[in-house]
């Protein structure tokens, strides 16, 4: 027997997701989190989920790993003490930035701090221009002298960002000659290598975060694979990366700015999984969590992939998938602002204190109190029973906010929640309006501990009709790991304008680009059957400064091809802004290539039709608030463990599990699908 | 007529109203061609109601809320409401009939239908980097006056407008591109908000779009209550290329319950593009209040009515027409300081000290070598951000007023013939303190074709200042390679081959140097932003 393993570590749990590959069996296991060095907790976790289903160390035919190691060192600021060589005059860039204060009104406002100290920013000189011509050739003296400084000042860490790098990459190149001679212990890299794209602050500055990680995630992964050899599993680990996709652990540790959104991806890339499996394409995600919450939009069954993002105050140039975060989630803390407005968060309670309801002392309401008041959250235990809640302090806390607004109690809750709704929606509003997708058209995909609770009401909001929630909303995320490629992205800028002379210059940089994916490729192990590549030319009318992605359609560029990207980038700009300007000439930007390897992924079985009648599943009935009905009304409430595929339950109802709880609201229906994820309907 | 909404529907809708004035400013942004829009994100969007009150204003620049204050009266005063039909756009930028503080900055306005009336408008404002190298005594030189008036007439663009004016812009493709992006924008909030009418009905919108203007007076009023009552005063100098010497400029803050009366002293207007109207004050004013009484109050009509603005008419503070006004910008960062340094003897610890006072400015104006089209390249550059009673200042960054991106050397050296050699921090540019002023910054450019060159600035003969006994930041200037012929009123020429620097002020301290710990000032003189000497003189380090 094969089991494949999937771990997603997060703040305060470690889940692993266990599926055996010849009977379709899949387990989960939890065990907490060890955030001092997260590896032991994830060995644990492995040690006690495999032993749990009764399987060797040897039968585990796959490893993979979502991590927040990369992108909590990066919160935390907890990379390693690193050193920038740069070109002469441009030291500052790196503090500079883009010269805007991170808001306009508040006087006490702060920039991230930089993560390289100026007595280690160090210029030498060179100068090339746009085209590739040199004015000053590298100092190779001065770039010696500089790494003897930088090691003397016993930095671990050395990124080379030279303007024009992604021009002209040969000075950095002979930076890092120079780097590799004289402190070869140190972890180094160029932007050229990192992020070969133009605008020089976003580069430098995506070269310094992977730099300052680089250590760190290299510590991590060599402790992590030697703990899970010691454990017996011969497998090779993955780890997932920002797109999505998992590579193996030696690219990881080269390139750890392309993991800081590990964490979210992989949610993304299961809900993807999910709504394969169940037939609908389009997706919207909704990953609510304690202090946070997670959207994306997938068109098609496909995540827009960002080639750039802020991630915590760091501009950051790597293929990420396009999720938006908002700072609001289940422990998100309700008050009433000096102006007479109720308002809700970004302050969570956190695991401690907690909501009121809680009793751990804490006196201000949270979003959790609330649904406990409404009693659309079970009003006596959450978490299966294992915790005790208690409702009287959550309302009294929420009727000391009901008097501030002059509202009743009941309408206070349930204004605490529709402020929360009006959040998010604003959130996916974001990810959808904003680039040209109508909500209406999606399924909302509802998952972490808070999702489904607070989604019907989101719908909506959005005018969304149908909402999934997975069989398991609480570790969709681990199971994503399960069901996701190895990918690695490959991009080079090279400003071309969209004439038919532009067919060559397009040959020749995807040539270099699908000559650097096959060396991946072998990297990687990929047989040649397996191995899928997509390209695609980031495009815009010369003089924009925005490009919008166009796919490129299979084959040798040809005079067909450009115009197929001609009438794509129309399109798309239609779509985004309202407007073609055929007068205008296009320019090819940057050009892209994805390059995608299969790999055996879980595959789950369809259960057959158990019939309409959920009541086999109900364990019970309580009265939940509902203003759509007028007050409180007698709810239904079922066992998420024991419905099966076909069963229908009509709203209002409440359905219980573990770790989350859906309502079903009036006039909506709810249907078991056959691998079990729940489909909530208007009527 | 009015209907009680509860305060949470307001925050919904509150919320949908930042959502759509965002969006419209995110497509103006993508849209556009001009680089001060899409890389420096030099413009603003915004929803008003009938009466011409701000309902939501996206955050990008505070200075644009002047001429957003401005422009619907105009509009009202010119065209009858009942001739205004669905797909009527109009277009304007005039400081004294056009609602806009300088001539650069188009503002269009399209008025949202439901049911065949006019329910909201949808506003945006973009400065178009055009009416270069023109004069500034007057406002007669500074480039086509535009009052408000039809740019499309129910939908149909109204090509001879458009050609008039795109026959007195130096970059005619850019402005063409950029009224697009402006158009789109528009279009988009347009829609959104007669999809939120439709959703929550017009009367529930436009009751709530009243209750969060009442909601931004009341946290106003809360705010101002904090500040102990009594009579503040301060004054400055203020300089700039265009001038020689220094003027004088004071204001005196009455703060008494729950109001606050401001009012400015300042010379008489000037033949010089220096000029503020009434709406830029008042833009200035309800910032700086802002920043200090609550900086999560709404931008909203309704923080305005605590607050009394007056200036003498006819003042450089409150001109008059035709003065000139392209270059209003550094003399409202000055207003802002002003109120800062005058309420610093009520609340120390709610202001900063003096930030670089200025928008540091240069464009560039010339004939494109390879195309012969004219080309206009303009860019600010930030400086010294105050010291915190609490903190240090920030270093190189907008201040105040404006928040405007830089552009990158790959960008510009792409798009124009221009090298550019250096972008740096100024070393001992940031105020001694017990908490340090941010340090100012220096952009130095090379001309790789002839052009000419307008350059501004302030704070040129007086430094900014520091607060408590913190000291004064360093000064802006301007420095060239040899052989450049002297400039006149902030105006010349560069050869190809010649140098600029544009140096900007830093920001002044806070608190006794003798205050900062040992540590901080090792740390300045290990970074270099203080040399060891200097520091022994102003720390005794």
């Amino acid at each position: 027997m094969v089991w494949r393993i999937g771990v997603d570590s997060g703040g305060t749990f470690t889940d692993v997701c266990l599926f055996e590959v010849e009977t379709g069996r899949v387990e989960v296991w939890k065990v907490p989190s060890t955030p001092d060095d997260p590896s032991r907790g994830i060995a644990q976790g492995i040690a006690e989920g495999i032993a749990r289903v009764g399987a060797a160390p040897g039968d585990v035919g796959y490893f993979g790993h979502g991590t927040t190691v990369a992108t909590n060192a990066l919160i935390q600021h907890k990379g390693v003490k690193t050193g920038l060589i740069t070109t002469d005059g441009f030291r500052d860039l790196l503090e500079i930035g883009r010269q805007k204060r991170p808001d306009l009104y508040d006087l006490q406002t702060e920039k991230p701090p930089t993560l390289v100290s100026r007595d280690l920013r160090l210029e030498v000189p060179e100068r090339v221009h746009h085209d590739g011509t040199v004015e000053t050739p590298l100092d190779e003296a001065a770039v010696r002298e500089a790494v003897r400084t930088l090691k003397a000042a016993d930095v671990k860490a050395v990124a080379v960002c030279f303007l024009y790098g992604f021009v002209r990459p040969d000075h950095e190149a002979a930076a890092m000659r120079i780097v590799a001679e004289e402190f070869p212990e140190v972890f180094a890299c160029a932007s050229h290598q990192v992020a070969p794209e133009f605008r020089e602050f976003e580069r430098l500055s995506t070269a310094v975060v992977n730099a300052y990680l680089g250590p760190v995630m290299q510590g991590y992964i060599t402790r992590l694979a030697a703990r899970v050899k010691d454990l017996g599993v011969t497998a090779t680990p993955h780890l997932t990366q920002s797109n999505g996709g998992v590579i193996g652990f030696d690219a990881a540790a080269r390139l750890p700015v392309r993991t800081v959104l590990s964490g979210p991806s992989t949610g993304v890339v299961g809900a993807q999984a999910i709504g394969k499996l169940a037939g609908i394409p389009g997706l919207i995600t909704f990953d609510m969590g304690g202090t946070s919450t997670d959207v994306a939009l997938l068109a098609n069954g496909e995540c827009r992939l960002a080639s750039e993002a802020m991630v915590h105050g760091y501009p950051i140039k790597a293929p990420m998938l396009d999720i938006h975060t908002v700072g609001a989630g289940g422990g998100s803390i309700a008050y009433v602002d000096s102006g007479g407005l109720l308002k809700v968060g970004p302050r969570s309670a956190g695991a401690h204190p907690g909501p009121v309801c809680y009793d751990l002392g804490a006196t201000e309401p949270t979003v959790t109190d609330a649904n406990v008041v409404l009693q659309t959250l079970n009003p006596e235990y959450l978490l299966g029973g294992r915790m005790k809640v208690n409702q009287g302090l959550a309302r009294a806390a929420i009727g000391r906010l009901a008097e501030k607004l002059g509202m009743g109690v009941m309408e206070t809750a349930q204004g605490i929640l529709s402020v929360v709704t009006a959040n998010m929606a604003k959130a996916i509003r974001v990810i959808s309006v904003q680039r040209g997708h109508d909500p209406r058209d999606y399924t909302l995909v509802a998952f972490g501990g808070a999702g489904p609770v607070h989604a019907a009401r989101l719908a909506r909001e959005l005018d969304i009709t149908r909402i999934m929630v997975p069989r398991n909303p609480g570790i969709l995320c681990a199971m994503g790991l399960l069901l996701t490629d190895l990918r690695a992205d490959f991009a080079s800028t090279r400003l071309t304008l969209l004439e038919p002379a532009a067919g060559a210059a397009t040959e020749a940089a995807f040539a270099d680009l699908a000559a650097q994916a096959d060396a991946w490729f072998a990297e990687e192990h990929i047989p040649a059957a397996d191995r899928r590549i997509t390209r695609t030319v980031d495009m815009r009318y010369a003089g924009q400064n925005y490009e919008l992605p166009i796919a490129l359609p299979e084959g040798p560029v040809t005079q067909a091809s450009l115009d197929a990207l001609a009438e794509g980038f129309a399109a798309a700009h239609r779509r985004m802004y309202g407007f073609v300007a055929e007068e205008e000439p296009v320019q090819l930007v940057t050009f892209r290539i994805e390059a995608a390897g299969s790999v055996e992924k879980a595959e789950f079985k369809p259960r057959s039709d158990a019939g309409p009648d959920a009541s086999a599943a109900l364990i019970g009935s309580r009265e939940v608030w509902l203003p759509e009905a007028g007050g409180f009304v007698a709810c239904p409430v079922y066992d998420r463990e024991k419905l099966d595929a076909g069963n229908e339950i009509a709203g209002p109802a409440i359905v219980e599990q573990m770790d989350a709880t859906t309502v079903i609201l009036p006039n909506q229906r709810a249907k078991v699908e056959p691998y079990l994820n729940l489909i909530v309907e208007s009527v | 007529m009015d209907i009680a909404v509860d305060p949470i529907t307001v925050e919904v809708i509150g919320s949908s109203f930042a959502s759509i004035a965002e969006e419209m400013g995110e497509a103006l942004v993508r849209a556009s061609y001009s680089t001060n829009i899409k890389e420096r994100r030099d413009c603003s969007t915004a929803l008003f109601d009938t009466a011409g009150n701000t309902l939501c204003q996206a955050e990008h620049i505070p200075m644009h809320l002047g001429s957003f204050i401005g422009l619907l009266p105009h509009i009202l005063k010119r065209h009858p409401v009942e001739e205004m039909r669905p797909g009527d756009v109009f277009c304007g930028n005039d400081a004294y009939e056009g609602g806009g503080t300088h001539l650069p900055d188009i503002v269009l306005a399209e008025p949202v239908f439901v049911d065949g009336a006019i329910v909201a408008w949808a506003v945006n404002l973009a400065h178009h980097a055009d009416f270069a190298d023109r004069g500034h005594a007057h406002i007669y030189q500074e480039g086509l006056r535009i009052p408000p008036i039809r740019l499309y007439r129910a939908g149909e663009l109204q090509k001879d407008v458009l050609e008039l004016i795109l026959l007195n812009c130096q970059v005619p493709r850019e402005r063409l591109s950029d009224l697009r992006a402006q158009m789109a924008a528009n279009r988009l909030g347009v829609e959104r908000l007669q999809s939120l009418c439709a959703k929550y009905g017009t009367a529930t919108v436009l009751a709530a779009g009243r209750a969060l203007q009442d909601y931004a007076e009341r946290k106003m009023r809360a705010g101002i209550a904090t500040i102990p009552d009594g009579v503040y005063r301060a004054e400055d100098w203020f300089d700039s290329p265009e001038i020689t010497g220094q003027m004088q400029v004071s204001c005196e803050i009455t703060v008494a319950g729950e109001e606050m009366k401001l009012h400015f002293e300042g010379p008489p207007q000037v033949r010089a593009g220096l000029n503020l109207v009434y709406t830029a004050l008042v833009s200035a004013v309800y910032y700086a209040v802002k920043t200090v009484v609550d900086p999560t109050i709404l931008p909203n009509a309704g923080l305005a009515r605590p607050l009394t603005v007056t200036a003498p008419e006819g003042s450089i503070l409150n001109a008059s027409h035709p003065a000139a006004v392209n270059g209003r910008l550094s003399m409202c960062q000055r207003v802002v300081d002003l109120v800062h340094r005058a309420l610093a003897e009520a609340v120390p610890d709610r202001v900063i000290a003096a930030c670089n006072g200025a928008c540091a400015s240069a464009t560039f104006i010339g004939t494109h070598p390879k195309t012969g089209d004219l080309w206009v390249y303009l860019e600010t550059i930030g400086g010294g951000y105050g010291a915190r009673h609490n903190k240090d200042g920030l270093d190189g960054v907008h201040v105040h007023l404006t928040n405007t991106s830089n552009l990158p050397a790959e960008a510009l050296e792409l798009e124009y013939p221009l090298t550019l050699l250096r972008y740096e921090l100024v070393d001992g540019s940031g105020g001694a303190g017990t908490h340090r002023g941010g340090m100012g910054l220096r952009r130095v450019y090379r001309a790789e074709a002839d052009c000419r060159l307008r350059i501004d600035g302030s704070r040129l003969r007086s430094a900014p200042w520091g607060l408590q006994g913190g000291l004064p930041g360093g000064m802006g200037g301007f420095t060239f390679s040899d052989g450049v012929e002297p400039f006149s009123l902030g105006q010349g020429a560069l050869k190809k081959g010649q140098i600029v620097a544009v140096i900007t002020p830093g920001s002044g301290g806070f608190g006794l140097p003798s205050g900062r710990p040992k540590d901080q000032v090792a740390r300045d003189i290990a970074e270099g932003s203080i040399t060891a000497t200097a520091a022994a003189e102003v720390y005794g380090a």
